[in-house]
């Protein structure tokens, strides 16, 4: 049926709307078209799971490193400045750029995307990590030291649980935006929605597009709402401020 | 049980700087008692209270709690019996006002239930709600929080207090109040504490004893409030004492300790005539009508005293009523605020106690014991 449709794709590309009579396959300027919608949804099912396990897998491997690197440059501050300069090149390097860079090392599929998705989510992260202790009140910190807690206490009794809003709000960015950076895991063989934007055809059909943009939207929101949800979670103090 | 701090030649150096923080500190706090560290900033105060926790390190010198030198302890243990607080309070964010007030104890492993028991018996110590326990520190107001501040230094039932401007950041009517309470309950626990301050006021009137301090570290007068109010040691401390140091001294005396005049009591029914006659040789130029228990009611006017027995309304109003554990400062403020000459004193009964007046004041900021521009040939009030 998609191969019906890509056949037909050529002449009516420019096409205006002319009849809503047609089956719409044939007219692919339909922005979108429920029947072809209602039979194929199933065909959608795998690459958003995919999708989701590639957001996953690299969000939570780039927080482990990014979390890591933070704490390792808050004992020695001057390691800092170069932290960041490294992870903001990372980031800086063209998406699909830094698959083909990859690719001789790690091959067609998952495991490049999920390195290159790892490497952009660390400069937001790291930065929000590192801000969020920054910003721990110098008294509190002082009075933990005063009470007679270790370094080691004052980190995770202190300095952390009070840059948990920091650290869930890198979290969020660079969920959203790994999110909208899978679809172009499908270029190297990895899957995922944009095998369903990307994939043959499907530029020209508005569809399959628009659905699958719609599950990454809203395989985004998902995660950004489950990040709030345990944000709202860990920090009951926050509401009991503004309250 | 309150622990003795001496400081033995304590001296604090910062990186290779050739002036010490502090230089050479010498001082002995007798167990029990609050001794104020007080100067302008940079005399190196805060450093040398922070000695005594080891929040900052000694460079020569040694500081002795208990008779046990800082030096041989391990500095987290030393900071969990030693109580804490700082002018920013510090109270953490995240925790729940019951969690902060449980800090040491958690630390030191001590069961849920008895710090349970701990944390409500404090937050009672210190005038505040137990069900205050399960609120956040930003529920709170300044005021509170200080509290919870203090009552969290009080914790593990600490050996030594380290107050570093406590209620430096505190609005004077609010601090006025927590200072009152801080004595109250020290009059309860006696604690040693180390107080530190820039306020002499504050010092004077926190302080058992007093270092004045001056820059480097060192002690230009270690003595009681009074003794530093009426012999200053030199310059730099009757400097920073200030020119009203006879005023301040107002602030170390209750009104029990000055003689006052004796009232001429009147009470309702009683005949003039015989109130007239106790007029005659008397301080105050109109009588006070009691009632049976002798609680002033209001002084007889003029007019009052033309008629044939004394009213039940007195002709002109009670005005301030002081009382006999009120601070002397305190007195002449009412007296100065109620625009009056003088002013009923009472008794923690209610009862007449006699008159203060302005005037009793004032003679005794003349006296010589109030004198305190000849430094030396003064002798300490008893």
């Amino acid at each position: 049926m998609i191969l019906a449709a890509v056949g037909e794709v050529g002449e009516g590309f420019f096409k205006e709307r002319t009849s809503e009579t047609l089956p719409c396959q044939a007219k692919s300027t339909h922005l979108f078209c429920f029947d072809w919608a209602k039979e194929n949804i199933d065909s959608f099912a795998t690459p958003a799971q995919q999708h989701v396990e590639i957001v996953a897998i690299s969000v939570v491997a780039g927080f482990a490193i990014a979390f890591a690197l933070a704490l390792v440059a808050h004992r020695r501050r001057w390691l800092q400045p170069p932290l960041l300069a490294a992870t903001g090149v990372i980031y800086t390097v063209p998406s699909l750029a830094l698959f083909f860079i990859l690719l001789p090392v790690t091959g067609l599929g998952r495991d490049t995307v999920i390195v290159a998705l790892s490497a952009y989510t660390l400069q937001v992260i790291y930065r929000n990590v590192t801000t969020g202790l920054a910003n721990v009140p110098s008294a509190a910190k002082e009075a933990a030291r005063g009470m007679g807690m270790s370094e080691r206490q004052i980190l995770w009794r202190v300095e952390l649980p009070l840059a948990v809003p920091e650290i869930v709000a890198g979290l969020r960015i660079a969920t959203v935006s790994t999110v909208a950076l899978a679809t172009f895991a499908v270029f190297i063989n990895a899957g995922g929605l944009g095998t369903k934007i990307y994939g043959s055809g499907n530029l020209t059909f508005p569809t399959s597009i628009v659905i699958a943009g719609g599950l990454a939207m809203a395989i985004a929101f998902a995660f950004d709402l489950i990040l709030l949800a345990v944000q709202r979670r860990v920090t009951p103090w926050r509401r009991a401020a503004q309250a | 049980m309150p622990s003795a701090v001496r400081y033995e030649n304590a001296t604090k150096r910062y990186g290779d700087s050739t002036t010490a923080a502090v230089d050479r500190l010498n001082l002995e706090v007798a167990a029990g008692e609050i001794c104020v560290l007080v100067g302008p900033s940079g005399c190196g105060k805060t450093t040398a209270m922070r000695l005594v926790n080891r929040t900052v390190e000694l460079s020569e010198g040694d500081v002795l709690i208990g008779g046990e030198s800082v030096r041989e302890r391990d500095p987290a243990r030393l900071r969990r019996e030693t109580g804490y607080v700082i002018q920013q309070i510090g109270l953490f964010p995240h925790r729940t006002i019951a969690e902060n007030v449980g800090t040491v104890p958690q630390l030191l492993g001590w069961k849920k239930d008895r710090i349970a028991a701990r944390t409500t018996e404090l937050l009672e110590l210190v005038g505040l709600d137990p069900e205050l326990g399960e609120r956040y520190p930003a529920q709170l107001s300044g005021g509170q929080q200080q509290r919870v501040g203090v009552a969290r230094a009080l914790a593990a039932d600490p050996l030594v207090m380290l107050m570093d401007e406590p209620f430096g950041a505190i609005d004077p009517i609010n601090r006025e109040r927590l200072q009152n309470e801080f004595l109250r309950l020290q009059a309860e626990i006696g604690k040693t504490v180390l107080f530190v301050t820039h306020d002499i006021d504050e010092a004077i009137k926190m302080g058992d004893r007093i270092a004045v301090m001056r820059e480097g570290g060192r002690v230009a007068q270690y003595a009681t409030p009074a003794e530093l109010l009426m012999a200053p040691a030199n310059e730099f401390v009757e400097d920073f004492v200030g020119a009203d140091r006879a005023l301040k001294r107002l602030a170390l005396m209750r009104v029990s300790d000055i003689s006052l005049w004796e009232a001429p009591l009147a009470h309702v029914g009683q005949a003039t005539a015989e109130v007239r006659e106790k007029l005659r040789g008397a301080e105050v130029p109109y009588p006070l009508l009691v009632d049976a228990e002798r609680r002033p009611l209001g002084w007889l006017s003029e007019r009052d005293l033309a008629l044939e027995t004394v009213p039940a309304r007195p002709g002109s109003p009670l005005g301030p009523l002081l009382d006999l554990d009120d601070v002397m400062r305190d007195a002449l403020a009412d007296l100065l605020q109620g625009e009056a000459q003088y002013a009923a004193v009472a008794d923690r009964g209610g009862r007449i106690a006699g008159v203060l007046s302005v005037e009793i004041i004032s003679e005794f900021l003349a006296s010589p014991a109030a004198k305190t521009e000849e430094h030396g040939a003064v002798e300490r009030p008893k």
